[in-house]
């Protein structure tokens, strides 16, 4: 059986900087992959890679047994691979049903007449965010006057809405608080529920341990390895992410700010 | 909302479950969705930069005067609508200016009969598509070398500036051996392009005896559908309609219309037609409120706090400094008393300038007594009603010139009625704390209908004269409207309806926010920042040919210089220069706003150098301005 996405010995060089090297990993859909890491462990040249923004310098890459070469983010977007972004892509002036519709706009009228169809787009806008278990009442409403929070569930939405097979999400909770990290995370399970590989990317275990099923550790460009949720208790996960005499500071920090 | 609802809220985001109250936005008020607009600071200036020169000068405020303003908003202000837009799609364009010149004399080239040098006298029929080819292909340049380069788009079009500046003068001279190129009447086919590109409206020519009243009924119209406006979106609707509202509504309408026909009758200021006006006025804002929103259960205590009631001695201050200013300096005074202000200007300005410090006092202690109680927010609102009518009065009483005794008094008074409707509706009708998206969209509807009706009544008025202004000679029957002020309000509606209704206006937000990220969920970046180019190129042919029609020959050096006022009028309509963050409409009243500056200098009779020294004021205070405000209303969320 193939995987829906397979990674072998992945590595990537920016003139003598090994940036990546030796990172193998699978995502299966239906599970969260948790890719865990400190600032310049190789988190943002992973996702180029897999969002087809860079490409790799050695190793192989297969979407659901096919090996692939992303020329571009475009060639990964229409293999089923979508990424949301720290800055999400939205415009803020823009009203939330906009946003999700950006760039595949519904059109109607011809030629220079040619304008979004909207009452279709709102109602597909709608309900596709509702299905999420994403409740806004209005998708008139500016995306600008949304929490950061619900501005990843739009975007998420979007992904998913627009055939996401893998979603790939690049620190969705770095810049929000507790409460609303809890919220995306739920998000996430959601996605993952509808059947879609999910790819979180993460410096921070207590997110990560509750909604991944699988965890890839990246360290100063290598991987510490795979590790099913099974054979990692949540220590052990904190435990390699800090490594050595950060240790015990960071876990305490950590349990201060009240995570996971 | 009680402190007991509040609590509840918090116990169910304890839940956590999904969208419950702490997720969910907070309620915004009129205010607060005014405020995140991004010309909101670009109208608010307008307004002040517009009540401040129709104090000090005479034309301001008259049918010539505003003739004049917009005729010079209009060359710039379609130039700052595509240059903001461009600015919106995240880049520059410094040849702009020097486009509009290089576009006038492409067309003057080709249209005139230069002799063997190839400039045959072509018809304006073919050389005004030819010169828009040309246009397209320089914006198309612009754009294909900011994106195969990757270079700034500052740098690019900065070279692209020098380049147009040499071969304006260089070709100049090869052609016509002359560093000006005219000239263009002497074109085939002028007459017809001239009616299309450079014709005028004289107001004197165009009389019609039924302009006032047709004014004054588009204006109440409009006046009430606004107000029916604010209502949706200011109060929580009642479940079902009540239909005494309906009847007291209709009286009350009936009560202004028969004042307003009372005071056409009695001729202007007398008392009887004012009370009626305001009787029929309090009877159908009650009847409005009774017929479809939910009366104010618990209306609190009307007692104010202190931190209502300082702003409120603060205003108190200035009104009477205002007050002490108008009497202590003479009106009839138009000598110089410190350089290039008269007696008289300097009482209007400090008049002025006191009463909008006065005003923003009273705003703050109304924002403040929102939060206290119903009854203390009617009061403070009540408070600022009745401050402006005896205002009016004192205005009337004090007052030489028509100008201050009629038209600002009436103005007041409508203000203070406003006001006092307002105050008297938010402390019988329960103000809304909740969404609710279909009052939301009517209310827009009904504002954008109101505002229509009310600005069709101006230009009723502005465009057309009575035979009673021909035969008293006044001055503003010679107002000459141009042509290129409907291609100006044409170009700047067409862009905000792009930016707003087609998918390729959202693509504009996109790139100009991230272009990677755009092009990532499918935008086409690349081939939307060339448009952008694009449309730049073709307002400046359009402006082109409106100063060819103007100027009848051009100098090489034309529009050389003024792509800087084109980024500052968009920056002053709320345009970020990062990108992703603007309006059309926005970037057209920066316009205005700087035509009004620039005129406003030259009416008073200042010395118009100083022009500069003011618009390098109002670009710092407009940007300062619009990036507190955008703070203050991102903050309140």
């Amino acid at each position: 059986m193939s995987h829906l996405l397979e990674l072998t010995d992945i590595a990537k060089y920016y003139g003598n900087i090994n940036a990546l090297e030796g990172v193998t990993t699978t995502v299966e859909a239906g599970e969260v992959t948790c890719v865990l890491g400190d600032n310049g462990a190789g988190k943002s040249t992973f996702i180029k890679i897999l969002a087809g923004v860079h490409k790799h310098n050695a190793g192989t890459m297969k979407v659901e047994g096919v090996e692939v070469d992303f020329d571009s983010p475009r060639d990964a977007l229409g293999r089923g691979i979508a990424t949301v972004y720290q800055d999400l892509a939205m415009v803020s002036l823009m009203s939330v049903w906009r946003n999700f519709w950006l760039g595949q706009e519904p059109r109607k009228g011809r030629g220079i007449f040619t304008r979004i169809d909207e009452a279709p787009a709102k109602a597909i806008a709608k309900e596709e965010l509702a299905q999420m278990g994403i409740d806004i009442r209005d998708v008139e409403q500016p995306v600008g006057t949304l929490s950061g929070g619900e501005r990843q569930s739009v975007a998420i939405a979007r992904a998913v809405h627009f055939g996401a097979k893998v979603l790939i999400l690049d620190e969705p909770t770095s810049a929000l608080g507790v409460k609303q990290s809890g919220v995306v995370l739920k998000y996430i399970l959601a996605a993952r529920d509808r059947g879609l590989g999910v790819i979180f990317i993460t410096h921070n275990p207590h997110h990560a341990y509750p909604v991944g099923d699988r965890f890839m550790i990246l360290n100063r460009g290598k991987s510490l390895g795979n590790f099913a949720k099974s054979e990692l208790p949540r220590d052990e996960l904190v435990k390699m992410m800090a490594g050595g005499a950060e240790l015990d500071q960071l876990t305490h920090e950590l349990e201060s700010a009240g995570g996971g | 909302m009680t402190n007991a609802n509040t609590d509840v809220g918090v116990a169910m985001t304890n839940d956590s479950r999904p969208g419950e109250a702490d997720e969910r936005l907070a309620y915004r008020g009129l205010g607060q969705r005014m405020l995140i607009r991004p010309e909101i600071v670009g109208m608010m200036a307008s307004v002040l930069l517009f009540m401040f020169f129709w104090g000090v000068t005479r034309p301001f405020g008259n049918a010539g005067g505003a003739a004049t303003v917009l005729d010079v908003s209009a060359t710039l202000g379609i130039m700052a609508v595509a240059v903001g837009v461009l600015m919106i799609g995240g880049e520059f364009d410094l040849s702009s200016g020097a486009m509009t010149g290089a576009m006038a004399i492409v067309i003057v080239l080709l249209v005139k009969d230069t002799g063997d040098l190839g400039g045959a006298g072509i018809t304006y029929w073919i050389a005004i598509p030819i010169s828009l080819l040309v246009a397209l292909g320089i914006g198309w340049l612009n754009g294909t070398m900011v994106e195969r380069t990757a270079l700034p788009s500052f740098i690019v079009t900065l070279a692209t500036f020098f380049v147009l500046r040499g071969l304006k003068l260089a070709g100049s001279k090869i052609m016509v051996d002359q560093i000006q190129v005219g000239r263009a009447d002497e074109g085939p086919h002028y007459d017809f392009w001239q009616n299309i590109f450079g014709s005028t409206w004289i107001r004197g020519d165009h009389v019609w005896e039924g302009r006032d009243a047709a004014y004054t009924v588009l204006c109440l119209l409009g006046a009430v559908i606004v107000v029916a406006a604010v209502y949706q979106l200011s109060f929580a609707r009642r479940p079902s309609l009540n239909s005494a509202g309906v009847v007291l509504l209709g009286l009350g309408v009936v009560g202004i219309a028969g004042g307003v026909v009372l005071t056409h009758v009695l001729d202007g200021t007398d008392w009887l037609p004012m009370l009626v006006i305001a009787a029929g006025g309090f009877a159908s804002v009650y009847g409005l409120g009774a017929w479809r929103f939910s009366l104010v259960v618990d209306r609190g205590n009307a007692a104010l706090p202190v931190d209502v009631t300082r702003p409120l001695m603060k205003a108190a201050g200035y009104v009477s400094a205002a007050v002490v200013a108008a009497l202590v300096f003479d009106s009839a005074d138009d000598t110089n008393i410190v350089p290039f202000v008269t007696e008289q200007g300097l009482r209007a300005i400090l008049f002025m300038v006191l009463l909008a410090l006065g005003a923003t006092q009273l705003v703050v202690a109304a924002t403040r007594s929102t939060k206290v109680s119903v009854a203390a927010r009617s009061l403070v609102i009540g408070i600022a009603s009745v401050t402006t009518l005896l205002l009016a009065l004192f205005v009337q009483s004090e007052s030489t010139s028509h100008k201050f005794r009629a038209e600002l008094f009436t103005q007041m008074c409508v203000v203070a009625l406003l006001l006092g409707c307002y105050a008297l509706a938010s402390y019988f009708f329960e103000t809304r704390t909740a969404e609710d998206p279909d009052a939301d969209s009517g209310a827009r509807r009904l504002a954008v209908i109101g505002g229509l009706l009310v600005l069709a009544g101006i230009v009723v008025r502005m465009l057309f004269a009575v035979q009673a202004e021909i035969d008293a000679e006044d001055p503003s029957r010679l107002a000459a409207f141009s042509i290129r002020i409907v291609w100006f309000l044409g170009f700047a509606a067409v862009m905000t309806y792009v930016l707003k209704a087609t998918p390729w206006g959202g693509w504009v937000y996109a790139v100009g926010g991230n272009k990677e990220a755009a092009r990532q969920i499918g935008v086409p970046a690349a081939r939307t920042k060339t448009q952008l180019f694009m449309l730049v190129a073709a307002a400046a042919w359009l402006v082109g040919i409106l100063l060819a029609f103007r100027l009848n020959t051009i100098q090489a050096g034309t529009g050389n210089g003024l792509e800087f006022e084109y980024i500052i009028a968009a920056v002053v309509g709320g345009t970020l220069l990062t990108g992703g963050y603007g309006t059309a409409l926005g970037a057209a009243i920066g316009a205005v706003i700087m035509a009004m500056a620039k005129q406003g200098i030259s009416f008073a009779g200042w010395n118009t150098d100083w022009r500069f020294v003011f618009i390098g004021s109002i670009l710092l205070i407009a940007v300062y301005a619009n990036g507190a405000v955008r703070k203050v209303a991102e903050a309140a969320r």
